[in-house]
């Protein structure tokens, strides 16, 4: 294994492999940075010009750009409060609220270096497990993904303000989130539901269009009001450094492993969903609060709460590439489109990826620590400039933003319905934002509804009810109550000291 | 915490899922376990809410807004809004390519109240990198708008 | 600079005024696909149109445009009523659009058979396979199984639900669907996994799952082009017990004929669509798409237009009693 890991090594720092790795870097910067492309988008755009590469310079490519793209959509989440990707969006609460208070460079210089450390996290995963990947994945069968959907939506209760009134407004919220996800035909009689006979319900409703006008659009309206910069009052060349934030994420080293392994563990188990890691992250995050004053600060630029989010988006695209590159069952659309780009080149996805072509598969986990890498210094090289941005006057700023946001949206499907959604969200998040209610959980039912119905069907269908006494069935329940029942934990125990 | 914007949305909330919930009623059991499952508390947490507000009669918190005033705010928020469906409105009549340039410099000059020439060379250079972007490169499609179309362009 | 070729144009330029026009130069056809990037119809397209333009006369630039929702209905709806049949633009959709059609789904504002159609860029068989690891080693074996077969599925309207979904309720075979899963892909994950026992599918999505020996293919629907691996199988429509059953089997099944159905709007000029035939004719022919489209995993085989309107025929002229049957089995949907 030793020799493999060496080979792939060397596969990729070959000029040619090289080379395309950078390619792809650069384009996958633009694709993160701006929100009207998605990442599965322009990977299928790309797959025809990896035809005439070889494997190792294909994949350099196509997983250099594919790297990046997690890492840049922070950058556009932070400065200016608008999803580049599904993934980053859960990053804008803190990060973006850092912005507002001048502090733009602090929050990038954590979300970049959380992001590099999630990815180096996650690309150790996937080289460590190379040999338990296959007996790990098919451990996890539809029950478990149940649960894990379960422990999921459990973070509704951590992401939700404190005290019963804000538990109520945050269950509010998540059942939402839950009930938008049951529009569409069900899997399991063929009903349309909630369609209203419209074709553009039929198969659902898309998460980006949602996310985009549910985040995107009060900001702007805010900074309309305003009038100012994003910055607001802090003078430019006042603004605080990356490198606090670099310090930042080595305090709180331990929330970043941990939230980098949640990270590669939800992105490792396949049909999870590429968006869901970021807000089990950044609920997790919201549980290192130590008071109710701190917990209150979530949301209101908590660092943590934006190097959280940073680490678990980058450490899931290693833990990704597991199931597809082991099983050729993808983890996310991206990944789907990259098993399309493995067929291309006569690699076939199981076994032979960890024996025979071993090297192949560590050339991919050499690729996505490179990449990460380069990016993230550019990054920094960048950062200031960037980070001035956010002091240009917002009139500047507005119509930029809020073109990007409309192709982001409409380009999801071609269709102006999605302009509707979004514009639908974006009035719904507004009103959130004035009555105190959390959107997280909303986007969080949004996003496991399906999955948490689908897999408990399969699960009863299969097992009638022994699924639930499954081992790891049972570990899952425990984390999940633990996650339910950690804020009224956390009060009390405040509480307590309190009286001390 | 605005109440009325709270009221607002528990009330739609209630309404959501109870109709849902009444239209769900009459499909197999296996398409409304989880919409019921759902709809249900989702509308007693709902009218709890409401219930809390309507009782409480809370004093509204006058929004420390910052600078800036509230009725200056509520202005401005109307004004974001109509310049959104703006947008909105000039993409479906217009289509993106003409849109996009025109709210870019429609925006610029009236909200922003730039000056004429750097309007216009705002204005061009986010028109080339949309243009250049989304269509040269990528070739993504952007329909012709419905005035456009019908006035015979295309 | 080599002048020999300007010499020879200009020698031939008198008889290019006999020459056959070129109502493709420098212009760009769209293929629309009704699904988003990333999917079976996607991947063809893409092919297609990296392989088209030279052998359309003055090879124009071909993109592909995606147009998702509705299960492609919307795409459909567009190239009926939207689309100018200017010959610039071609749609490809949901095989079992036909199917929705003869069942009359909201949202239908299409007749199949007006569309101009260019043909088929494949065809599709659908088989069932179960995992190898299981005892029953034939269709015969399966059938007197005691214990239910788990069938795996994404969910109604699609093949891995509609086919075994016949057998049991036709044929009587003894399966438990259990549907839900997000992707085929999942289903072959849940049968390695023991959690089902197998999955119906096309062969072509299938083959390197009964190449690799973990799934064997039992039974199978009627096939234009047999693929010698499974051309010995029982057919289900053949062991139907009546004519009823087996006319709702042949239905499910016609569409798969028109695979990758590709059609223009209607009322397209009759010498554009002849042109568009011939150069699919060509492309699908050609050999670098051939090479292509084996290392993607497609199969690439020219169904002529006229072929596809016998089985839009077949399918749109069923006995309203045959259709209310069918309507009680097999949901539009995937």
């Amino acid at each position: 294994m030793l020799e493999a890991l060496l080979q792939g090594l060397l596969a990729v720092l070959q000029v040619k492999a090289f080379s395309f790795m950078l390619l792809g870097i650069l384009v996958g910067f633009w694709v993160g940075l701006l929100p009207g492309l998605g990442g599965a988008t322009t990977l299928a755009l790309m797959l025809p010009f990896i035809y005439n590469m070889q494997p190792v310079e294909a994949f350099a490519f196509l997983l250099g750009m594919h790297s990046v793209v997690a890492t840049t959509g922070d950058i556009t989440s932070v400065l200016f409060g608008v999803p580049g990707e599904a993934t980053t969006a859960a990053i804008i609460l803190d990060g973006y609220s850092m912005t507002k208070k001048g502090q733009a460079g602090r929050a990038l210089g954590a979300a970049l270096t959380s992001s590099l450390i999630g990815a180096l996290i996650g690309a150790a995963a996937l080289a460590l497990a190379v040999p338990i990947v296959r007996p790990l994945v098919l451990t996890f069968g539809s029950p478990e993904l149940f649960m894990l959907a379960v422990v999921g939506l459990a973070f509704i209760a951590s992401l939700s303000a404190q005290g019963v009134r804000g538990m109520v407004r945050g269950f509010i919220a998540g059942g939402t989130g839950l009930y938008l996800a049951m529009v569409g035909q069900d899997p399991q009689a063929g009903v349309a539901r909630f369609t209203f006979d419209t074709l553009y319900l039929a198969q659902g409703i898309d998460l980006v269009p949602v996310l985009v006008g549910l985040f995107a659009i009060p900001e702007i309206i805010e900074l309309v009001v305003r009038g100012s910069s994003i910055a607001g009052t802090t003078k430019p060349g006042r603004i605080e450094g990356a490198l606090e934030g670099v310090k930042d994420v080595f305090r709180n080293g331990w929330l970043t492993i941990r939230c980098s392994l949640i990270g590669t563990f939800v992105g490792i188990m396949p049909g999870m969903g590429g968006a869901v890691a970021q807000w089990m992250a950044y609920g997790h995050a919201t549980q290192s609060a130590r008071t109710p004053e701190e917990r209150e600060g979530f949301g209101n630029g908590d660092v943590r709460g934006v190097l959280g989010p940073g680490a678990a988006c980058n450490s899931k695209e290693g833990g990704a590439l597991i199931p597809t590159i082991a099983f050729g069952v993808p983890g996310s659309t991206s990944m789907a489109i990259l098993l399309g780009g493995f067929f291309l080149l006569g690699l076939v996805p199981g076994p032979e990826m960890l024996t025979t072509h071993l090297s192949v598969t560590f050339s991919m986990v050499w690729t996505i620590v490179l990449a990460n890498v380069i990016t993230v210094a550019l990054c920094f090289l960048l950062l200031n400039r960037l980070a001035r941005l956010t002091t240009l006057p917002g009139h500047l700023l507005i119509p930029v933003i809020l073109v990007l946001v409309f192709i982001g949206s409409y380009t999801t499907n071609s269709s102006y319905a999605d302009l509707v959604v979004t514009l639908i969200s974006g009035a719904v998040g507004y009103l959130m934002v004035r009555a105190g209610y959390p959107r997280a959980p909303l986007v969080l039912g949004l996003v496991l509804g399906k999955i948490a119905e689908n897999y408990l069907y399969i699960s009863v269908a299969r097992y009638d009810a022994a699924w639930l006494l499954r081992p790891f069935v049972l570990v899952l329940l425990a984390v999940a109550l633990g996650v339910v029942l950690y804020p009224f934990f956390q009060l009390w125990r405040a509480r307590n000291r309190a009286r001390a | 915490m605005h109440s009325r914007s709270s009221l607002a949305l528990s009330l739609a909330v209630m309404v959501v899922s109870g109709a849902g919930t009444i239209a769900a009623l009459d499909w197999p059991l296996k398409a409304k376990l989880f919409p019921m499952v759902i709809g249900i508390p989702l509308f007693c947490l709902a009218a709890a809410e409401v219930a809390w507000i309507l009782l409480s009669k809370a004093p509204e918190e006058k929004a420390a807004e910052g600078e800036v005033p509230p009725l200056v705010a509520r202005r401005r928020s109307l004004l974001g809004v109509g310049w959104i469906l703006g947008l909105l409105a000039s993409v479906v009549l217009l289509g993106f390519p003409i849109a996009v340039p025109l709210f870019v410099f429609l925006y610029l000059k009236l909200q922003g109240r730039e000056g004429w020439i750097f309007s216009a060379v705002f204005t061009a250079a986010v028109w080339g990198a949309f243009y250049g972007l989304f269509d040269w490169l990528l070739h993504l499609p952007f329909p012709t708008g419905w005035l456009v179309a019908w006035l015979g362009f295309s | 600079m080599n002048w020999k070729p300007g010499l020879l144009v200009l020698a031939l330029l008198p008889l290019s005024a006999w020459a056959q026009p070129q109502p493709y130069a420098g212009k760009t056809v769209t293929i629309i696909v009704g699904y988003k990037p990333g999917g079976g119809y996607d991947a063809m397209a893409r092919l297609l149109a990296r392989h088209l333009p030279k052998h359309i006369p003055g090879k124009p630039t071909v993109i592909v445009q995606n147009m998702p929702g509705g299960n492609s209905i919307i795409a459909a709806n567009y190239l009926y009523s939207s689309a100018k049949p200017d010959g610039l633009t071609l749609g490809t959709f949901n095989r079992n659009l036909p199917i929705a059609q003869l069942t009359a789904v909201q949202g239908v504002k299409f007749d199949m058979r007006k569309f101009a159609w260019i043909g088929s860029a494949a065809n599709e068989t659908t088989v069932l396979t179960i995992r190898s690891d299981l005892p029953y080693k034939n269709f015969d074996e399966l059938r007197k199984a005691k214990q239910p077969v788990v069938i795996g599925s994404t969910g109604p309207g699609a093949n891995t639900y509609d086919f075994p979904l016949l057998l049991k309720d036709l044929l009587g075979v003894n399966l438990k669907i259990v549907s839900g899963y997000s992707s085929s892909a999942d289903i072959m994950l849940a049968v390695e996994r023991k959690e089902v026992d197998g999955r119906a599918g096309s062969i072509s999505s299938l083959r390197p799952f009964v190449e690799r020996k973990l799934v064997r293919p039992v039974v199978r629907a009627r096939s234009h082009d047999v693929d010698p691996a499974i051309k010995d199988l029982p057919v289900d429509e053949s062991i139907a017990p009546n004519p009823r059953a087996k006319a709702i089997m042949a239905l499910r099944s016609a569409p798969e004929l028109i695979a990758r159905p590709y059609v223009m709007p209607p009322n397209t000029p009759p010498e554009l669509l002849k042109v568009m035939r011939e150069a699919f004719v060509a492309a699908i022919k050609d050999p670098a798409a051939l090479a292509e489209a084996t290392k993607a995993k497609l199969d690439l085989e020219y169904t002529p237009g006229e072929e596809a309107m016998k089985v839009l025929d077949e399918v749109l002229n069923q006995p309203k009693d045959i259709v209310a049957e069918f309507s009680k089995y097999v949901k539009f949907g995937e």
